[in-house]
């Protein structure tokens, strides 16, 4: 029986409702009976019918595993800290981002490559997509959730109202809303959605604020006797999203979290 | 050709490196020729540690969850923890364990919990 561990080297970007474009990643592994019960359960999710097939997983290369937020010298694990800093249960809800300005729904077909242009603006799209933005407005800030996203095959843990700096996201412009398929975990306060892989239909609402530039690295190449010196600076592309909400996971089974008498006791 | 004086050129190429140098200690902040081979060194070696950082980060996590997983679990461990890990199809890696362990413990229970039973099973 083979793991899921090759997962972890393929990169990819996610923009869509729809379950099925995870699956595709999943398409070099070999295929669990897991992944297709889950797969068929996508299907009858109601995803966009004509959608890619199997085989249309984007693969973007870049190099860098870990990710690098900013202030960019503190690192992942601190950064993560400032997140969920003080203990989960005491988040203070962050001041509403103001509303995207223009609604824009990227086209499906903006990370695929291969699939046919027909595909940009289905009928049932907008009205699912509409349901799900006016569901994500429900449940966003002020709520004891976290989730934790991969993008760009690194993961983050994320809550709403605050921001992550992940890899840039090809044609994301500014104030697009992008949703974020690939949870792996939900918690809230009493529960824990662990997915297998992925917590099913669920997803993590943000707005795309800014498609920037990480600070400057000098890359200096020297070798010694040798008159070999090539000094050179390098500002990887970065996009800044905000994250607006988490829905989508209580349908999942969830794990419950001892009381805290029981706890204590 | 005319004559050219050297002027101003070298000195202004040399402050740029001694203001990297600025913060070294003794000789290697002050005197030129040490300023611009220690930031040579300097440059070399925060290259070098970036991808260094990555795999002491890594270590560091590890060590995390090693710990974490032995806290109260007899005949447990951080290899058993991923391999069961892998089985059971999670796709959480170590990053988010470890801060997760740190933050949040009642969820990273669960995450054992859930590792673990099925096993049993």
């Amino acid at each position: 029986m083979k793991f899921l561990a090759p997962i972890k080297s393929q990169q990819f970007i996610s923009y869509q409702i729809s379950t099925q474009h995870i699956l595709c990643t999943s398409h070099s592994l070999p295929v669990q009976i897991g992944w297709e019960k889950r797969e068929s359960m996508a299907s009858a999710v109601g995803a966009i019918a004509a959608l890619s097939t199997f085989s249309t997983a984007v693969r973007i290369p870049k190099p860098l595993l870990f990710p690098e937020h900013r202030p960019p010298h503190s690192f992942p694990s601190n950064c993560s800290s400032t997140y969920c800093n003080s203990p989960f249960l005491s988040i203070h809800p962050l001041p509403p981002p103001s509303p995207p300005l223009g609604r824009k729904w990227k086209p499906l077909a903006v990370a695929l490559e291969d699939a046919p242009p027909v595909e940009d603006t289905p009928e049932p799209e907008p009205v699912e997509v509409q349901i799900e933005a006016a569901v994500a407005t429900a449940n966003s800030k002020g709520e004891d959730v976290f989730a934790v996203v991969m993008i760009g095959s690194r993961q983050y843990i994320v809550i709403p109202g605050r921001f992550i700096y992940t890899q840039r996201l090809k044609g994301a412009n500014v104030n697009d809303k992008v949703i974020l398929n690939k949870v792996l975990l939900v918690g809230t306060k009493n529960k824990a959605y662990i997915g297998q892989p992925v917590v099913t239909s669920a997803a993590v609402h943000a707005v795309v604020e800014e498609q920037g530039l990480n600070k400057k690295v000098i890359v200096f190449k020297y070798k010694r006797k040798k008159n070999y010196r090539r000094n050179i600076g390098h500002r990887q592309p970065n996009t800044r999203i905000r994250i607006t909400g988490i829905t989508g996971y209580e349908d999942y089974p969830a794990d419950m979290l001892p009381e805290p008498e029981a706890v204590a006791a | 050709m005319t004559r050219v004086k050297r002027g101003y050129t070298a000195r202004r190429r040399r402050k740029k490196i001694r203001l990297f140098a600025s913060t070294f200690i003794g000789a290697h902040s002050r005197l030129t020729r040490a300023t611009t081979q220690q930031r040579m060194r300097a440059l070399v070696s925060s290259h070098l540690d970036r991808s260094r950082k990555k795999i002491y980060f890594r270590r560091l996590w590890i060590t995390r969850i090693n710990a974490v997983t032995r806290e109260e679990r007899v005949f447990y461990s951080y290899s058993k923890l991923i391999h069961n890990l892998y089985k059971r199809q999670l796709l959480l890696n170590r990053k988010i364990l470890a801060q997760i362990a740190l933050s949040n413990k009642n969820c990273f229970d669960m995450i054992l919990n859930k590792i673990i039973n099925k096993k049993i099973k």
